[in-house]
């Protein structure tokens, strides 16, 4: 009953157009920044900052985000290295249609490698990832191998085996001519 | 009487489900796992011995804090009678409201927690307030472990949890709530904890057999690059005519 299907009024969705944060983000950040009391602004700088210089980059390898003014962060990870994918909504969230997509690799660090903030509809993000993921999909679609074209006849070893049977014949029947 | 009384509960618990589905966005619907299809996607609860098991824990709990507060009233009750009148309304507040709260959290946690299992992959949500939700592939699982403690075999329920690569387990983040540790999904409270270890189990050792293929067939086809075996060819067909 709650199987997505495409077939809805929404577009279907593309990652690879997801390159900032969605506005709804810095007003989580400020409602985040509330909680903190008299230290809001201490609070709300460096989120907002943190927005204003968010930028995603979804590719058909995998994804980078980067962050920061002063200090600049960069995370590059490829999709197939992906070990698990949490998704997190708090009740905040889930009233701005927010969710946090973290993402792990199978690094030391017991944190989330890149967690994706301010991606709306992060369900099919989500699950976007998930296809993409190491044995999520089936065996019996193409892998992305060089497209080597290798019949039996070309298999290196019989070619070897050919040309020294080829060799000892020349070598025997030099031998014996001389 | 205890039908009613069982109608009247359902009702309420009816009720705090509307308000957290309506306001709090709390999804009422077993997550959906994408998969191919013609295979068999399962969702499911814990067992329902894990509520007794919760509940179990409860009532100890509660007959606990509610005998020290029982107890505590009675002294200052005999000691100064006037004070003692006074702390009796606060004493029954706190000795009630959160029991009753805590009750129902245990039966809100019970239906929020889903485990959704397809062939090449799990998923689990958890939470109410901050809802949580894990994936992970068979094809990254490195063990699958199964713990139950004692009171645990008394209901019949045991813990599986399915760990992948990467450091930072449950070990190292014993601060945090003990499910949401990376690198480690955890199917709380089923009853047939064998039945699912054996289903990841079986599923792993496939997809080492076929679904590591995918990644080792690489190298191990693109060794000899088209050139190098072109020139081969062309080296048997210079020795064959001379």
């Amino acid at each position: 009953m709650t199987i997505p299907s495409d077939d809805q009024s929404l577009p279907t969705f593309d990652p690879t157009s997801i390159e900032r944060p969605d506005e709804s983000l810095v007003r989580y950040y400020g409602l985040v920044s509330l909680l903190s009391g008299p230290f809001f602004p201490f609070a709300f700088i460096p989120l907002y900052l943190k927005y204003m210089t968010l930028r995603y980059k979804f590719d058909d390898s995998g994804v980078s985000m980067s962050w920061g003014i002063l200090f600049r962060r960069e995370i590059h990870l490829t999709y197939r290295r992906i070990q698990d994918i949490h998704l997190t909504r708090n009740i905040v969230q889930r009233w701005m249609g927010l969710a946090t997509v973290a993402i792990q690799t199978a690094s030391g660090s017991s944190g989330p490698e890149m967690s994706i903030e301010g991606v709306l509809r992060a369900d099919e993000l989500r699950d976007y990832l998930y296809r993409q993921m190491r044995g999520a999909r089936g065996e019996s679609e193409p892998t992305m191998t060089g497209s080597i074209q290798v019949i039996p006849s070309d298999d290196p070893l019989t070619l070897l085996r050919e040309i020294r049977d080829l060799l000892q014949e020349k070598c025997s029947s030099d031998g014996r001519a001389s | 009487m205890s039908v009613r009384v069982e109608q009247a509960s359902k009702w309420i618990y009816a009720g705090v489900w509307g308000i957290l589905s309506r306001w709090f966005r709390v999804p009422e619907h077993p997550p959906a796992l994408p998969s191919s299809s013609g295979t068999s996607v399962e969702s499911f609860k814990p067992a329902i011995g894990f509520l007794k098991y919760l509940k179990f824990q409860f009532w100890v709990g509660l007959f606990a804090i509610d005998l020290t507060i029982f107890v505590v009233e009675l002294i200052i009750l005999v000691n100064a009678p006037t004070m003692g009148l006074l702390l009796l309304v606060p004493a029954l507040f706190f000795a009630i409201v959160p029991d009753v709260i805590i009750y129902l959290a245990i039966h809100l946690r019970y239906d929020t927690t889903w485990y959704v299992l397809s062939d090449r992959s799990l998923r689990i949500r958890r939470g109410i307030w901050i809802i949580h939700e894990t994936t992970i592939t068979f094809e990254n699982v490195q063990n699958v472990s199964v713990h139950q403690g004692p009171l645990q075999r008394w209901y019949g329920i045991a813990n599986v949890s399915i760990e992948t690569a990467g450091g930072g387990g449950q070990q190292s983040h014993g601060e945090g709530n003990p499910w949401q540790t990376s690198h480690c999904g955890l199917i709380e409270g089923v009853a047939d904890a064998h039945r699912i270890r054996e289903l990841i189990m079986s599923r792993l050792k496939q997809s080492r057999s076929a679904g590591l293929g995918d990644e080792e067939l690489t190298p191990a086809r693109s060794g000899w690059t088209s050139e190098q075996i072109a020139t081969l060819r062309e080296i048997r067909d210079l020795i064959a005519t001379s």
